[in-house]
């Protein structure tokens, strides 16, 4: 019988090629835009995890804020090497570290000044920044050297220097005054989104020198694991068990460490060293509206979408039933069953719903495949939202199929009240003698 | 030998706004096992109504309606569905045979509502009745590349394919010239012969008539005395 109902549902649908196209067609559009749409949102993701996890975050950072009085705060891990021996007891999942100085600094050339979040590095331990810095001018093994400092073309255009050029940093440490450094630019990087806007590197060495840090702290240790999405687990482990170890340490709370330093640490009321334990997504929540605005950007689009689409399938089905009352009769007349007949009507436009959401599926894998094969070039002007260079869509099949399957039924659902209407037609009609 | 239908003094009164249009006043009729009989009266003379009653697609105003002595006026819909599937089957002016399917699918598709048979034992009933309805050549064919008459044929077939105690056929032959309507006739009185299912069957054409066994008259609502025709056999 079931072999029957889809001849009768699937031949249903082929008599009527143009109007049923068309519907297939808007919830194959409709299915392709949300996986497209998704598959570049997670691309974003994908491409920011990448950058993000080398420049500026651990997957799980163990980092911390030091006050000498109450009102005032610096990001520092006091006696790091003591932290991260502990750290090591407790994380199985490492897979390397890194030791990164953190500070914040007006940089000062003969032309033009701005802010710079700064990352004081040891690079030769920092494989990851070989990865994926792409040097445009310099060489970044220049970094080793003491005095020498990394920026991004973005903020070389703004500072107006190039390789080789001179320019001074200007540190407000705890005592109110400032520190100040001469640092020679040794590297440009081509610019990765958001994050280069406003961080650089310079050696470890000399970053403690302009805060006048001792040898033993540090900003913040960056755990990699083998396994990315472990991170909240290892942060709130690493949480409990540093506090078990006697660490003062702080509640779990998913912002950037510098909004942190400038807000809300310097109103806390305590003095010392406090151990905070972030994930690579908290320093990055203050870039999550991106993804909060496209998403709920193709929300918006999709459900649109989707009321278009369920408007056509009611109305497709209205004529439908109307153009089929006799035959509904007939069948009602000769013993069908009501819920039979609602269940052909659905068998029909589920059909159709599967047919035309699965084609946008296989589209919409398509397009993706082809747009990340012709490695487009994203603009300037936008690469700072895409977090991309190149246009990457990250889709999944299973996922598409998922939305595909999801739109399917809504299609069906939304048929049931057509087919619960054409399943109370009378089987009087079948006696009606027009047509 | 009980009645197959009894019809006990039934009437039917549609209404169409405000005005009462008695379609059937208070007729009893009682029809048995293997009769092949004929309904005949003029146009709006109530028919199609009382074939309706019959066929369980509708409810009297008043009276009892039994079809395999139920009454049904007291079936749920559901039930009433089962009997028609069952018990009856129609074969109507228009064909009505389900346009995307194949004439072995059409005559096959009461079997499957029914379910309870195999696939074999479907085929073997579809293909024997597609031999006595003269169209085993057409049984891939759709009913649009049949004439009336193949079509009508067909609906035959479909209506005696789940075995039926009642076939019911408003006017079968309207939509047909009178030579292929009287050879619809002919092969519905065979097929009552073969294996005494009862038939009934309106008209009202008098040379379609000849061809029953037994007529009765309607006129106005109200039945006159059953006819029994010597001619026809
Ligand atoms: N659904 C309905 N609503 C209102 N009046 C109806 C309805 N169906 C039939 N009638 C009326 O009931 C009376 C009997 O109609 P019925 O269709 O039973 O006659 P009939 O003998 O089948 O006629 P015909 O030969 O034209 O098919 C007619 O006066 C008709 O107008
Ligand atoms: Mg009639």
């Amino acid at each position: 019988m079931l072999l029957v109902d889809l001849q009768i549902a699937s031949r249903n649908l082929l008599q009527h090629t143009r109007r049923n196209l068309f519907l297939a067609g808007a919830l194959a559009a409709t299915t392709a835009l949300l996986v497209l749409l998704n598959g570049l949102v997670d691309g974003m993701k994908a491409s920011l995890m990448e950058s993000a996890t080398t420049l500026m975050t651990g997957h799980v950072n163990v980092g911390g804020f030091y006050k000498v009085t109450s009102g005032t705060a610096a990001p520092l891990v006091t006696d790091y090497r003591k932290v991260l021996a502990e750290t090591r007891k407790h994380v199985p999942e490492l897979d390397y570290t890194t030791v990164r100085v953190r500070g914040y600094a007006k940089a000062v050339s003969e032309k033009s000044s701005m802010d710079l979040v700064l990352g004081g590095v040891e690079v030769e331990h920092e494989p990851g920044l070989h990865r994926v810095l792409q040097i445009t001018a310099g060489r970044l093994d220049d970094l080793a050297q003491p005095g020498t400092l990394l920026l991004f073309e973005d903020q070389a255009r703004r500072l107006e220097v190039k390789v080789g050029d001179v320019l001074t940093l200007s540190a407000p440490t705890t005592r109110g005054q400032s520190n100040t450094a001469d640092v020679r630019v040794v590297a440009v990087a081509r610019s990765v989104g958001l994050m280069s806007s406003f961080s650089a590197f310079l050696p470890a060495v000399t970053l403690r020198k302009l805060y006048n840090l001792r040898e033993g702290n540090t900003g913040a240790i960056h755990l990699y694991l083998k396994d990315p999405s472990k991170a909240p687990e290892v942060a709130a482990r690493l949480r409990d068990a540093l506090a078990q170890a006697g660490w003062r340490v702080m509640d779990a709370d998913p912002q950037p460490y510098w909004m942190k330093l400038f807000q809300k640490i310097p109103s806390e009321d305590w003095t010392g060293q406090k151990l905070d334990m972030t994930t690579w997504e908290d320093e990055m929540s203050f870039l999550s509206w991106i993804f909060s605005a496209v998403r709920v950007l193709s929300a918006i689009l999709v459900f649109v979408l989707m009321v278009i689409v369920v408007v056509g399938i009611l109305n497709t089905l209205a004529i439908a039933i109307r153009e089929r009352t006799r035959e509904i009769g007939t069948l009602r007349a000769i013993g069908m069953q009501r819920r039979k007949v609602r269940w052909l009507l659905l068998l029909e436009a589920g059909l159709l719903g599967a047919a035309g959401a699965g084609a946008g599926a296989v589209g919409a894998l398509a397009i993706a495949a082809l747009l990340n094969r012709a490695h487009i070039a994203v603009p300037a002007s936008v690469e700072m939202f895409l977090m991309q260079q190149h246009l990457h869509l990250q889709t999944a099949p299973g996922r598409a199929f998922g939305y595909a399957a999801v739109l399917a039924l809504v299609t069906t659902v939304a048929s049931l009240l057509p087919a619960t209407w054409a399943a109370r037609l009378k089987p009087v009609t079948a006696m009606h003698h027009i047509g | 030998m009980s009645a197959i239908v009894s019809v006990e003094n039934v009437s039917k009164t549609y209404h169409l706004g405000k005005t009462e249009v008695p379609a059937l006043r208070g007729v009893s009729l009682e029809i048995h096992a293997g009769e092949f009989l004929a309904v005949a009266g003029p146009s709006g003379s109530g028919k199609t109504t009382l074939l309706n009653l019959i066929g369980c697609v509708d409810t009297p105003t008043a009276g009892v309606v039994r079809v395999d002595g139920k009454d049904t006026s007291v079936l749920s819909e559901r039930a009433l569905t089962d009997l028609r599937l069952r018990r009856i089957g129609f074969i109507f002016q228009s064909f009505n045979l389900v346009p995307v399917l194949s004439v072995f699918q059409n005559v096959e598709f009461p079997l499957l509502l029914q379910g309870g048979l195999t696939r074999g034992e479907r085929q073997r009933r579809v293909g024997e009745l597609l031999q006595a309805v003269g169209l085993s050549d057409h049984a891939r064919h759709r009913p649009s590349e049949l004439s009336g008459g193949q079509r009508q044929r067909v609906a035959v077939a479909r209506a005696l394919v789940g075995r039926p105690r009642l076939v019911l056929a408003d006017e079968p032959t309207a939509n047909l010239d009178s030579t292929t309507g009287a050879t619809i006739i002919d092969l519905m009185r065979d097929m009552n012969e073969r294996d005494q299912t009862t038939f009934l069957f309106s008209t009202h054409d008098q040379k379609v008539m000849a061809h029953a066994h037994a007529v009765v008259r309607i006129a106005d609502g109200q039945l006159q005395a059953r006819e029994t025709l010597q001619a026809a056999s």
